[in-house]
């Protein structure tokens, strides 16, 4: 007799809404590569015919961010050379940030139902789907960071702006504002690639969603516009408060405020653990759905 | 892994499956679009969600020893797939118990996680993640696997769009069965390549066999299902009709089909 050993599978019904979770964790964990090679993969397939490949991933946001800049001046009227840049610089790393969350719960919301095959042929945590979706959104994301801080450095030189900072001990602090951001990201993700296999319009409705989430968020406006209880908005938006802390470290050089990491961290682990909750008790029926 | 449950389970050592009163039912959508604007359109109008339930399986009972190569037969409908599905733990079980004892390999879906614009190479390596292998077991047999599927020279690193449906299939079957698995299961995966590729895969699975490795058939293919395997299962709305020796099994299902033992009735049926 082989007892309890560990190449012995059992499948039973479903007893409670989220399978044992120490099993499924180890199972995700140890599948990891297979979300960092699909992620690797991906990208490769998408960007093997394009001539300037990944470049567009670069390009793309600095258009935007010049379109956003000059729209921005012109309903905002004359402004100071120096303060036109420092804004500029706002938009650009605002939007920059804003787009690997949108390519993250974009691409992520979509995974599940474009891996229908996949997931009708094996048994896998299918929270690795998603999980290679924000794997891509950062691999497109970190290209910009060095393009940014080029811009910051030229833009330095040509104008001698001191009201953007120099180096500074709360850059430090960028990593941790990213993993917020990218479990927040995730989380939604999750919630809403579990919506969209029972929902098919939701990734349409969600391209509408971002470009107003887009305009709600800090990227082509400073937070410091927000008063009183305006502010309220700021820390209602899933991405208000990371975006704010996120501007305060690169565009004012200071460590965020109390609030915002408070409003940070609770965003983060609300969005994990409620998109995780709700992918992970209905992924056991995906293949029905599919 | 899906409905795995971590509780400590006894399995007679010389079985690679059990499967206890098992019985699959699900619920479909009876509405064309699974939209939010239909939900929100039903809503307002106070209608609920129109559903049909599916039981696809129903109170199945059955071992499958070590190194047994079982065929399934039915008709469309019978629940074959969803029976190989719930075993490799893609679909949980409504009632009863699968157990399973070993690695698990898969072809119920010919060319799944294959990426149109990747070459055959760059499949494979998806393909052996996908199935739960690491890089490194994968790098050390991509060559073999490769060599397996016996593409036309230099194919293996062209983009898999300029396969013919063929190639794509011997990719596919070679990655599924060059895996070293306990346990296969294929889904009419039979077909697969030409008559020299389906020696090559015959053989291929009875070394398997040799090595006490167990593989499940689902096939239309009833000379396949009578030449491979050692036992049968018959299927029909979801109930086992009979089990034996796949000769017996296979022509109390032709008689039932009422199509007769013309040589067209081994085939594709």
């Amino acid at each position: 007799m082989i007892e309890g050993s560990n190449k012995i599978q059992v499948f039973e019904p479903h007893r409670s809404s989220l399978p044992p979770l120490k099993p499924y964790i180890s199972e995700f964990w140890r599948r990891r590569e297979f979300a960092t090679e699909l992620s690797k993969f991906s990208d490769k397939a998408e960007y093997l015919e394009s001539k300037l490949g990944k470049v567009w991933l670069v390009l793309n946001p600095l258009f935007l961010a010049v379109i956003y800049y000059l729209l921005v001046t012109i309903i905002q009227g004359r402004s100071t050379q120096t303060n036109s840049f420092t804004i500029l610089c706002h938009i650009l790393i605002g939007l920059f940030t804003f787009y690997f969350a949108q390519n993250c719960i974009l691409l992520g919301a979509q995974s599940i139902t474009s891996g229908g095959r996949l997931i009708l042929n094996q048994a896998f945590p299918r929270s690795l789907l998603p999980l290679s979706s924000a794997i891509s959104a950062a691999r497109q994301f970190l290209p910009t960071l060095p393009v940014y801080i080029l811009i910051v450095l030229i833009g330095k030189l040509v104008f001698n702006d001191e009201a953007l900072p120099g180096l500074t001990w709360n850059y430090l602090l960028i990593p941790f504002i990213f993993i917020l951001l990218a479990l927040t990201s995730f989380g939604l993700s999750l919630l809403f690639a579990t919506m969209n296999v029972y929902f098919r319009d939701t990734t349409k409705l969600l391209s509408y969603i971002m470009r107003i989430w887009l305009y709600a968020s800090p990227v082509l406006w400073q937070p410091d516009m927000l008063t009183g209880w305006y502010r309220i908005i700021l820390y209602l938006n899933p991405l208000g408060p990371i975006l704010s802390a996120n501007s305060r470290i690169w565009i004012d050089g200071l460590t965020p405020t109390a609030p915002q990491l408070l409003a940070c961290s609770f965003w983060a682990f609300g969005s994990i653990l409620l998109g995780g909750y709700f992918f992970i008790s209905r992924e056991r029926d995906f293949a029905i759905h599919i | 892994m899906q409905s795995t449950s971590n509780q400590k389970f006894v399995l007679p050592e010389n079985l690679a499956i059990r499967i206890e009163n098992l019985s699959i039912s699900y619920k479909i959508n009876v509405e064309s679009k699974k939209t939010l604007k239909n939900a929100l359109m039903r809503a307002s109008r106070g209608e609920r969600i129109r559903t049909r339930t599916v039981e696809a399986v129903k109170n199945l009972t059955l071992d499958i020893a070590h190194g047994s190569v079982v065929g399934i037969v039915g008709a469309n409908g019978a629940g074959k797939s969803t029976l190989m599905r719930s075993i490799a733990g893609i679909l949980p079980p409504t009632t009863g118990r699968i157990a399973v004892n070993g690695r698990i390999s898969t072809l119920l879906a010919l060319g799944v996680g294959f990426n149109q614009a990747l070459s055959g190479r760059d499949n494979i390596i998806l393909g052996g993640l996908a199935a739960g292998m690491s890089r490194a077991e994968i790098d050390s047999q991509t060559d073999a696997i490769a060599q397996f599927a016996d593409l036309p020279e230099g194919f293996i690193d062209m983009p898999v769009r300029t396969y013919s449906n063929g190639m794509y299939s011997r990719v596919a079957f070679s990655v599924a069965v060059n895996m070293t698995p306990d346990i296969l299961l294929l889904d009419e995966a039979l077909s697969a390549g030409d008559a020299a590729f389906k020696e090559k895969s015959f053989n291929r699975m009875r070394q398997l066999c040799a090595e006490a490795r167990t593989i499940l058939i689902v096939s239309h293919a009833l000379s396949s299902v009578n030449e491979l395997c050692d036992q049968a299962i018959w299927l029909h709305k979801g109930q086992m009709l009979a089990s034996g020796k796949p000769e017996d099994i296979t022509e109390q299902y032709l008689k039932f089909l009422n199509v007769g033992k013309l040589p067209s009735s081994y085939e594709d049926l």
